[in-house]
């Protein structure tokens, strides 16, 4: 076997005389070295998460800190916005108060929905190709806009939108329809 | 193609790699919840890889980061920094074709969606990174400089 062979990409003859010579052998075992010093870092710094992600309770911890991101977002750009939890929402779906409006693409909404609820696609209503009043006619009604829940902030942005359209009583579903239908409460398909 | 052998070229690329990989991930090493969070927006992945992930790849940025900062086993820094890219790809590719408008999580802090112009950016990255791995001697160096104080410093004994 040539010493190109053996060392790989580089020959030594072709280098300058400082070029270090290539060798998969040293770059695999500097990557482990690498991994391995991550795993061992990562352990130290943050083993409770490791914990977590393995007890089950990760999934849950996330949603409630997207939630408390979202909040507070809406404490900074969108203040007098109200949330509405699951529970509470649940309440006004079941007295028939109160009206769900999806604030995603009508594409979005037709696959998948919280049952009942009304399709207002907040960039469409932001470009003026939907007139609110034509889907919400009663200004003075409950509404609950809702989108993808996680990060998704567009329900913010159409209760924020509808709010200053006039319409009085709005509150947001930061778990959005993901955390409806985990709930096993009613959609439709 | 001589250009590519320039020694300068490679600190260049090098340092701008590694300081954007150590911008990226000490903000997720001190906020492991939030990159945690946007690993879980892409819906791909059950807690446990979420979780592994969330606590590993910010510390694997730090030290390729480091690594490429210093020229210190750089080309195993490059060859990581290039499978990282490629994961990065990868699932922004999946989420857009998937029609999911999600943050990418590429910077903490910096809202950029996983979109094309994210695989773009990506694409560059990597070819940077495999630029490092091909072509980079490392000559300009902290191990380089730390081998010359150390050879000058047994010179100047040997002079004495």
């Amino acid at each position: 076997m040539t010493q190109q062979a053996k060392t790989g990409l580089v020959p030594e003859s072709s280098s300058r005389q400082s070029r270090p010579v290539f060798s998969w052998r040293r770059v695999t075992r500097d990557c482990l070295y690498f991994l391995a010093l991550a795993i061992i870092l990562g352990v130290l710094w943050n083993y409770s998460l490791l914990l977590k992600a393995f007890d089950g309770t990760l999934i849950t911890e996330i949603q409630q800190h997207q939630l408390a991101e979202l909040k507070l977002k809406a404490k900074q750009l969108y203040p007098g916005i109200s949330f509405i939890d699951l529970l509470s929402a649940k309440k006004l779906y079941d007295d028939k108060v109160a009206i769900f409006v999806d604030a995603r693409t009508s594409q979005e909404y037709q696959i998948e929905h919280i049952s009942g609820a009304a399709s207002l696609p907040v960039r469409a209503l932001l470009q003026g190709d939907i007139k609110p009043d034509k889907v919400l006619p009663d200004r003075e009604a409950v509404l609950i806009t809702y989108c993808d829940g996680g990060e998704c902030d567009i329900s913010l942005e159409l209760a924020k939108e509808l709010s200053e359209r006039g319409y009085q009583n709005i509150f947001v579903l930061g778990e959005g329809w993901p955390g409806w239908e985990a709930a096993g409460y009613p959609m439709d398909k | 193609m001589k250009f590519l052998h320039n020694d300068y070229l490679h600190l260049t690329v090098r340092l701008l790699i590694g300081a954007l990989f150590l911008y990226a991930a000490v903000p997720d090493i001190l906020d492991t919840m939030g990159f945690a969070s946007s690993i879980y927006n892409y819906q791909l992945f059950p807690s446990s890889i979420i979780g592994m992930s969330a606590v590993f790849v910010p510390w694997l940025e730090v030290l390729v980061g480091l690594s490429l900062v210093s020229g210190v086993k750089a080309r195993g820094a490059s060859l990581l920094v290039s499978l990282l890219v490629v994961v990065f790809i990868t699932l922004a590719a999946i989420s857009t074709i998937r029609g999911l408008d999600i943050d990418c999580g590429c910077f903490s802090g910096v809202e950029r969606t996983a979109d094309w112009l994210a695989i773009l950016e990506d694409l560059v990255l990597l070819g940077c990174a495999l630029f490092i791995f091909f072509f980079d001697s490392a000559r300009i160096s902290l191990a380089s400089l730390i081998k010359k104080i150390m050879f000058q410093r047994t010179t100047d004994k040997e002079a004495l």
